[in-house]
Parts: C-alpha cells; sequence; structure tokens
C-alpha cells in the first residue's frame, strides 16, 4: 500500500504483475480518518467486517477487489 | 485486565511514549503476553511471531519503516502510506509524511492540515485484494 508520483511509475514498479487497485491521495486521506479515526479512544470497540466494508462503500471502493470477504 | 482494556492500555502507551510496551510495564508478563496473542488472532494488533514482540498497533508501526510521521511534535512509523495517513486521523492531529517512491526512489512529502493532504497529484496503489489483505498483513 504505496504513494506513488503517477500512474507510469505505478506501471513501471508492477512489472508484469498484476495491478490492484489505484486511488487519489485525496480518496486514501478520507479513506484513512474514516478507518483510524477512532483507534486511539479509550472508547473504541472492534469494528465489525460490515462497519468497514460500510466505510468502503462510502468512499466507492466497490467490486470484487474491495470486498473484506 | 480484560482484552479490550490491555489494548487500551497498549494503545495508551504508544501515543504516550512514543513506542509499545514491554508486558512488564502494563502487568503481570505471561498475563500481558497471552492478552496480547488473543488480541494478535482478533487482528486488534500485529506481533512479531518468532519473538512475541509488538510489530504493530495499527495505524502504528513499532519498528521502521519507510513512512515516517511527523504529529504532535513526534516522529511515528506507519506500516504503509494508508497507516501513515491513519496516524494523523488516529492522533487527530495535522503532520507530515515523509517516504519514497518505490518506483524511482524519489523522496516524496506529503502535509496533511484539517484533514486534508496538500498534494493531490500522488496516486495510492493498493495490490493485494482486500479479501486477502490480512493472509500476510506485513506484506499487505
Amino acid at each position: 500500500m504505496n504513494l506513488f508520483r503517477s500512474e507510469e511509475h505505478i506501471a513501471r514498479w508492477l512489472g508484469g504483475r498484476e495491478p490492484g487497485a489505484t486511488t487519489s491521495v485525496a480518496t486514501l486521506c478520507e479513506l484513512a480518518h474514516a478507518w483510524w479515526d477512532d483507534r486511539v479512544s479509550p472508547e473504541w470497540q472492534p469494528h465489525t467486517r460490515e462497519q468497514n466494508q460500510a466505510i468502503l462503500d462510502r468512499l466507492g471502493l466497490t467490486g470484487p477487489f474491495w470486498q473484506l470477504a | 485486565m480484560d482484552d479490550l482494556d490491555l489494548r487500551r492500555r497498549t494503545y495508551g502507551h504508544m501515543v504516550g511514549h512514543g513506542r509499545a510496551p514491554r508486558p512488564e510495564e502494563l502487568g503481570d508478563p505471561a498475563e500481558v503476553l497471552a492478552g496480547w496473542r488473543r488480541l494478535h488472532d482478533a487482528h486488534a494488533l500485529v506481533l512479531n511471531p518468532a519473538t512475541d514482540e509488538i510489530r504493530m498497533l495499527n495505524p502504528f508501526s513499532v519498528v521502521p519503516t519507510a513512512y515516517r510521521v511527523h504529529a504532535r511534535d513526534r516522529w511515528w512509523y506507519a506500516n504503509c502510506a494508508w497507516d501513515a495517513l491513519g496516524v494523523c486521523a488516529a492522533l487527530h492531529a495535522d503532520g507530515r509524511i515523509e517516504t519514497s517512491c518505490p518506483d524511482c526512489g524519489e523522496p516524496i512529502a506529503l502535509e496533511v492540515r484539517g484533514r486534508q493532504p496538500d498534494d493531490d497529484s500522488l496516486l495510492f496503489h493498493v495490490l493485494v485484494p482486500a479479501a486477502h489483505w490480512w493472509d500476510d498483513i506485513v506484506f499487505t
């Protein structure tokens, strides 16, 4: 799960490997805040798979690649 | 001390001291290690299987990585790009992320202010499908 300068850099880094998924850093930032916002809170409770899937769905990260199970 | 309380105290130590606790800093070492193993199995933290030391308190990395984050007047390591932004999110803080492009090796720096990144040109790539993230979380 890495940051790259451009699609060209991703393609070169992949070599012959199958690409995964690419998003903007703005989407990543929204995802990070939705996913990790409560992580150090004393009231933290484990997220269910459904809660995590809903975060991905809300950000448009849908389709087989983004299915948690 | 139940497992959620152990987890809360483990994360509290990380945030307060900038490093993961040793078992004896949280209580009876055998009890703490047993609790950490249960939390590892529940994906609530990640242990080094060879040593039982904490490897990840996601989004924080306990060991040095390619993702460094400056937030709340301290440098942290994150496990990946997602976690690097996650450190700012978890600390509810602005921050600066420093890494390098895995392709060309050029430095990348990203500032997060008010939950917004300052460079929209960067891209985030995930190689492993979501269903397999925990097959090998260190690789993911």
